[in-house]
């Protein structure tokens, strides 16, 4: 794995966001020792890999030079569905995830089709389709309360564990993983940058620009729809609205990870980092009896000075 | 945030281009006049003054937010942070304002004062540190929204009596508010010939060419993100006026609607293109809609689906106005 070092020695952004991330923890675990116990590190850990998954697609996407506002409903639709499909048992698993899935990837494929062959800006597209699903499910539901309470299944996915280690943080490592791997080492993943550094270039070095956007906004639409499955498997069910914190959290994340908004640089290990730096501010507010609004103030100031640290670096460079 | 490459101007955009039927100008007003006559159609009684004065005040704090939103995506911008500045000004306002008075008065100026300045935290950002918009005010907006929840945690407050009197009813016969939108109206097309305006525009058309033509972008930029923070702030205080109570959430449903009214009213995200007046055009047109959805008996849970559709649909239509307009050009 050698080839890693480069990218990570280049990446001061994403070693800073760690250290940042290590540097609440030590804080916190002084003032409160149980902050840094396992049992309470592994319940971060899996708050943290919901923002994970969604802000895994808008990692892809904002590489690009996009931007996925659709997200919220995306997850929620996810998640209503898989109450109402499931009616809280494991039979109808089978074929209600795939269905989820699929209508995600059609959700994801009408934002990159309205971008890319309508020439309609992500922002609109993204916004529009956000009101849509919003307005169908809202609809559908009338308000209430839709569907029954998660399905075994999807709960033990969400909260089980297999010899102490929690199922949901093995598939987040897991695509940890893969998504390193695709970004690094794969064509798609020197696409995806290529286009994010300058669309027209891309195309004329030989790229599909067009496939590789419609793909990208498809991607995000089907992690937004994982994570809808998997809130709902750690919450026990689903309401209307339980998307709406994970528009500000994936982007969020990925600016505090390095990434760029305009496209073409950061990469989703520092996403991960952008997660952890999240979940911690939430998780430290307790400690020294913060209020609430103190969360979104550091959150704001935390991007803030994250993406002035990366926009630094990128002018020393 | 990259949109596709937008045809460059073929004549200068500073000024308005007089005397030129542009069909892309007339899309908004059109589709507004269109929403009229299909509400009208299904209910003969509704259009009558007493309406108009209550969709126009229900639509107004959308407005004050819309004027200066659009001044922001004229230059290519965006304002996210208008969701934060409109709920510490509703979250003030509705708990410092009193029984009125003086203490009115010095709040009022307070307010004004925080959303300019908070507007040109925003405009040092992004002009002078050179921070993406989108990014830059999300993370205002953050700040702003839990300085708002600090002041209120919960809703809450109150609206002055006296406040209250003087904002709505009549002067001459004629609703306040809607004297209100015609004065808007009327400073805007005031303010769209002076060389701040022609400034905004030109930086939106192509930063760079304004630059070499002497603009000072820095400057104009850090006026107009101060002109969004203002208008947010105004915004605020006339939801406390409106719902005579405050809640420390109250602006985020203005983020959204803001820009999607101002792309509604034929402006591109892109900059050099649209207009405070195909705003506010764009604002009624998202109030409408609900209505006529409301009374076509379609639940109006839906409601949100059409606003959606609408978004999409009137970008469409730019996109295939401007194409007429290029052949036509081109021929």
């Amino acid at each position: 794995m050698s080839a890693l070092r480069p990218f990570f020695l280049r990446s001061r952004v994403i070693l800073a966001s760690y250290g940042l991330a290590l540097v609440m923890l030590v804080v916190a675990t002084l003032f409160r020792p149980s902050f840094g116990s396992i049992e309470h590190l592994r319940t971060l850990a899996i708050d943290a890999s919901i923002i994970g998954f969604v802000a895994l697609g808008q990692t892809f996407v904002i590489l690009t030079g996009g931007i996925d506002l659709s997200i919220p409903w995306t997850l929620n639709s996810a998640a209503i569905l898989l109450t109402l499909l499931t009616g809280g048992k494991d039979d109808a698993l089978i074929w209600a995830v795939p269905l989820i899935l699929s209508m995600a990837a059609l959700i994801g494929f009408i934002n990159g089709a309205g971008i890319t062959l309508l020439g309609i800006s992500p922002v609109i597209m993204t916004l529009g389709m956000n009101a849509i699903l919003q307005g169908a499910l809202v609809g559908y539901t009338s308000g209430g309360r839709p569907g029954s309470t998660a399905p075994p299944a999807i709960s033990f996915l969400a909260q089980g564990s297999i010899g102490g280690i929690p199922v949901d943080l093995i598939l987040w490592v897991v695509i940890i993983i893969g998504a390193t791997l695709i970004l690094s080492y794969t064509t798609l993943g020197r696409s995806i940058y290529a286009i994010g550094n300058n669309a027209l270039a891309a195309r004329f070095s030989g790229i599909d620009v067009r496939r590789v956007r419609i793909f990208v906004y498809m991607f995000s639409a089907v992690t937004a729809a994982l994570a809808g499955i998997i809130l709902t498997g750690r919450i026990g069910r689903s309401y209307l609205g339980m998307g709406d914190l994970y528009l500000f959290a994936s982007v969020a994340a990925v600016a505090i990870g390095g990434g760029s908004i305009l496209g073409g640089s950061g990469h989703y290990l520092g996403t991960v980092a952008g997660t952890f730096v999240l979940t911690l501010v939430a998780g430290l507010l307790p400690i020294f009896n913060l209020p609430a609004s103190t969360q979104q103030i550091l959150y704001g100031v935390i991007v803030l000075g994250m993406v002035l640290l990366a926009r630094g670096r990128a002018a020393e460079r | 945030m990259i949109s596709p490459p937008e045809q460059l101007p073929t004549e200068p955009q500073g000024r308005p281009r007089r005397r030129k039927f542009n069909l892309q100008r007339v899309v908004p007003y059109a589709l507004l006049l269109l929403l009229i006559v299909a509400l009208a159609a299904t209910q003969p009684s509704l259009i009558k003054l007493s309406w108009i004065e209550r969709k126009t005040d229900s639509t107004m704090t959308l407005v004050f937010v819309i004027i200066g939103q659009t001044l922001v995506i004229l230059t290519g911008g965006i304002d996210l942070s208008v969701g934060g500045v409109i709920s510490v000004s509703n979250s003030l306002a509705a708990t410092h304002f009193g029984s009125g008075g003086p203490e009115m008065l010095l709040w009022t100026a307070i307010i004004l004062s925080f959303g300019t300045l908070a507007g040109l935290v925003n405009g040092y950002i992004v002009a002078r540190l050179r921070v993406q918009p989108f990014i830059a005010t999300l993370a205002t907006w953050s700040i702003w929204g839990g300085l708002a929840l600090a002041i209120l945690p919960t809703d809450g407050g109150s609206v002055p009596d006296s406040l209250f009197k003087a904002a709505t009813g009549n002067i001459a016969g004629i609703p306040k508010s809607i004297l209100a939108l015609l004065l808007i109206v009327i400073l805007w097309l005031i303010f769209r010939r002076t060389r701040l305006a022609t400034q905004i525009f030109a930086i939106g058309s192509s930063e760079k060419a304004a630059y070499l033509s002497g603009a000072s972008v820095v400057r104009v930029k850090m006026i107009v993100y101060a002109m969004s923070g203002f208008f947010a702030a105004l915004a605020g205080i006339n939801r406390t006026i409106q719902l005579t109570s405050g809640s420390p959430v109250a602006g985020n449903p203005f983020i959204l609607s803001s820009v999607a009214a101002v792309v509604i009213g034929g402006a591109a995200l892109s900059g050099g293109r649209g207009g405070a007046l195909g705003g506010i055009a764009g604002a009624f047109i998202l109030t409408l809609i609900s209505d006529l959805i409301f009374f076509l008996g379609i639940s109006s849970y839906y409601s949100v689906i059409f606003q959606g559709l609408l978004l999409i649909a009137s970008v469409t239509l730019y996109s295939i106005a401007a194409l007429i307009q290029r052949r036509r050009r081109a021929a």
